[in-house]
């Protein structure tokens, strides 16, 4: 039998398209600017990489200790240290722009209009293949998670996303509200050409020596394999509610567990925390996924996505 | 940097609750600096999705040497594997200790198991003709590195806390004996160690000294920002542009330790 088809289309509706090799990526956060893992890892052979969450201006991110591990899972407060747009689009994009995989680079705002200012800056930099709307970062005080909490400042998000770029735009959402659905549903309204989920999940983990919170910012965002079946739940959710793509994300370590999203209605998936474990995460999935294809006689992804809504 | 599933020559405990791997991974060897640290997967499958940092303790022609105390449950882990069993390691990461080309006097203080990455760079010293003096400081005789262990040619300086060996005191209190004669200081123990110095910082004032510094980290590449601090240089990546850095880059009252949970 003939190699699987592997590619997926993420922006259907989008002029430019986001048109991948294959349906896995690296999550945002991860895997930094691309190049961090590139003595390690084939890079051109992955689906997209998102970048690194990135801000108008630089952001020093939060007090140490940022990152902790509990049962299966991380806990970071990373607190989206980042180096501003304006290095990225003079010292980052340009590599990109020679490179096979796309890069999708996520993007945060203090405010509305911080989202349309990045949309914008990023609309006409080479090298950038998308825009990821990240409304779900738990982990800064002004902006992030607190649009992505309710379905009226998600769809303004995204529309002012939407009117300052022709670039696909996905939108990223929080695991952290009541109903995702009523969020996928109003961001899917104001123009969204797919939905990324999850994001990490509010916790805290406390120091038993010292009797104070593990993390300097007391709170971090629970990633890792701890939190699939939740992500899972949250993408057959959103699944039977929007019709643009889906990608789904958390705790995502082997091909199995990349299958189980697909068939939940994600057409790409995208690999966080399991890339420090092992960095060939993402690749070997996409071996798993191709080797399980062929086992199964599955000629095109397609099939498989959303085989068991 | 290198992904080796390492065979493991032997692992053996050389002092309470302190053990010494040896492992099989050429390519790390050949690529490795005295400073540098592996990160090693520990557990079964994704169980502890954090791998450890370790520092490269020895260097030799075809792998390489940890020294680790056990303290949570990825090195206990670790001291369980055998040999003839394979562990994954990643490295050899960061940028680790740089000896001047002006340099002939050496100056070593080692707290503990900070020994770890400081008998590399004694071997690759002597193995280049410098002079080099070694202090250990430890809490008691019971935990001083078995000197049958030591490379050739290094004779330790050793300070315990409750005098059961060597001087008694801590290391930091002998160390002016010491400095007079060296060109360049290194320096790798705990942080309540490396605050001491800070404090009597005037007596290392005008010797270049380099520490290693320990944070949690993630991806030990530069690509997740967790070891991210702030230093006299600006911002620092411990992962990357660390973990060794000059003593008087690091704002030691802002910085803090890894927790402790889940050990007692
Ligand atoms: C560059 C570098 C070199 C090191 N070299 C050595 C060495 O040669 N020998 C040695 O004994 N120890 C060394 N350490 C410390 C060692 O990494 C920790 O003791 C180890 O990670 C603890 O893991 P655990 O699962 O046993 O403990 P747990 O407390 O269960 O670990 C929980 C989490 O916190 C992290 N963590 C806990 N303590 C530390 C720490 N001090 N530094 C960094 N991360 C920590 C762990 O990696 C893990 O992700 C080094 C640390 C760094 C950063
Ligand atoms: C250290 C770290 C940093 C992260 N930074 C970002 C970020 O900048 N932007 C973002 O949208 N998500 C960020 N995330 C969330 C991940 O992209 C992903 O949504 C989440 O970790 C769940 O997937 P996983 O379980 O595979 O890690 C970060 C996660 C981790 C662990
Ligand atoms: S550990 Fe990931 S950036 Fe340093």
């Amino acid at each position: 039998m003939k190699s699987p088809a592997l590619s997926v289309q993420l922006a259907p509706h989008n002029k430019k398209g986001l048109l991948l090799s294959n349906p896995v990526m690296a999550a945002s956060g991860t895997f930094g600017y691309g190049t961090e893992y590139a003595e390690v890892v084939d890079i051109q052979r992955l689906g997209a990489i998102i970048c690194k969450g990135t801000t108008l201006k630089p952001r020093p991110g939060n007090p140490q200790p940022r990152l902790w591990e509990t049962a299966g899972g991380v806990l970071n407060s990373i607190g989206m240290e980042n180096i501003g747009i304006d290095a990225l689009i003079r010292e980052k994009a340009p590599l990109w722009a020679g490179w096979k995989v796309p890069v999708i680079v996520n993007i945060l705002g203090e405010s509305i209009e911080d989202y349309g200012k990045l949309a914008k800056r990023l609309d006409k930099a080479s090298g950038v293949s998308g825009i990821e709307v990240n409304i779900s970062c738990p982990n800064v005080s002004a902006g992030g998670m607190e649009f992505g909490a309710n379905p009226k400042s998600a769809a303004e998000v995204t529309a002012a996303v939407k009117a300052k770029t022709t670039l696909p735009v996905i939108v990223k959402l929080s695991p952290n509200v009541t109903d995702i659905t009523e969020i996928a549903c109003a961001v899917e309204a104001a123009g969204a050409d797919a939905i990324s989920l999850i994001n990490t999940l509010r916790g805290m983990a406390i120091d038993t020596k010292s009797r104070k919170p593990v993390l300097g910012n007391v709170c971090g965002g629970l990633s890792g394999p701890a939190i699939k079946p939740v992500a899972l739940y949250m993408v057959y959710q959103v699944a039977r509610a929007v019709k643009v793509p889906i990608i789904g994300c958390g705790g995502i370590a082997t091909a199995s567990d990349a299958l189980e999203f697909i068939m939940a209605g994600a057409s790409a998936v995208q690999v966080g925390t399991a890339i420090f474990t092992n960095p060939c995460t993402p690749l070997d999935i996409l071996e798993g996924i191709e080797r399980f294809m062929k086992k199964e006689g599955i000629r095109n992804l397609t099939e498989l996505i959303g085989a068991a809504l | 940097m290198k992904l080796v599933n390492a065979p493991i020559i032997s692992n053996t405990e050389v002092l309470p609750n302190i053990y010494l791997l040896q492992a099989r991974a050429p390519e790390i060897a050949r690529l490795a600096q005295p400073g540098q640290y592996v990160m090693v997967r520990c557990g079964e499958g994704y169980d502890m999705p954090l791998r450890r940092p370790l520092a490269i303790h020895r260097i030799s022609k075809d792998g390489i040497f940890l020294f680790y105390t056990v303290v949570g449950r990825g090195t206990a882990w670790l001291s369980q594997r055998e040999s003839g069993e394979r562990v994954d390691m990643f490295g050899p990461l960061g940028k680790g200790f740089e000896i001047y080309p002006s340099s002939s006097n050496l100056l070593l203080v080692a707290g503990g198991v900070g020994i770890a990455p400081l008998l590399a760079l004694a071997e690759r010293a002597i193995d280049s003709g410098l002079k080099v003096r070694l202090v250990i400081g430890e809490k008691n005789a019971a935990k001083i590195y078995p000197e049958r262990l030591l490379p050739p040619g290094i004779k330790p300086v050793i300070t315990t806390e409750d005098g059961s060996l060597g001087q008694k005191g801590m290391v930091t209190d002998i160390l002016p004996q010491f400095i007079a004669q060296a060109d360049q200081v290194f320096v790798c123990g705990p942080l309540p160690m490396y605050q001491a110095i800070s404090k009597t910082g005037k007596k290392l004032k005008n010797k270049p000294t380099q520490v290693l510094l320990e944070t949690v980290m993630g991806c030990g590449v530069g690509a997740c920002l967790s070891c991210s601090i702030e230093t006299r240089q600006g911002r620092k990546l411990v992962c990357k542009d660390g973990p060794v850095f000059e003593f008087g880059d690091i704002l030691w009252d802002k910085i803090a330790a890894p927790a402790c949970s889940g050990r007692c």
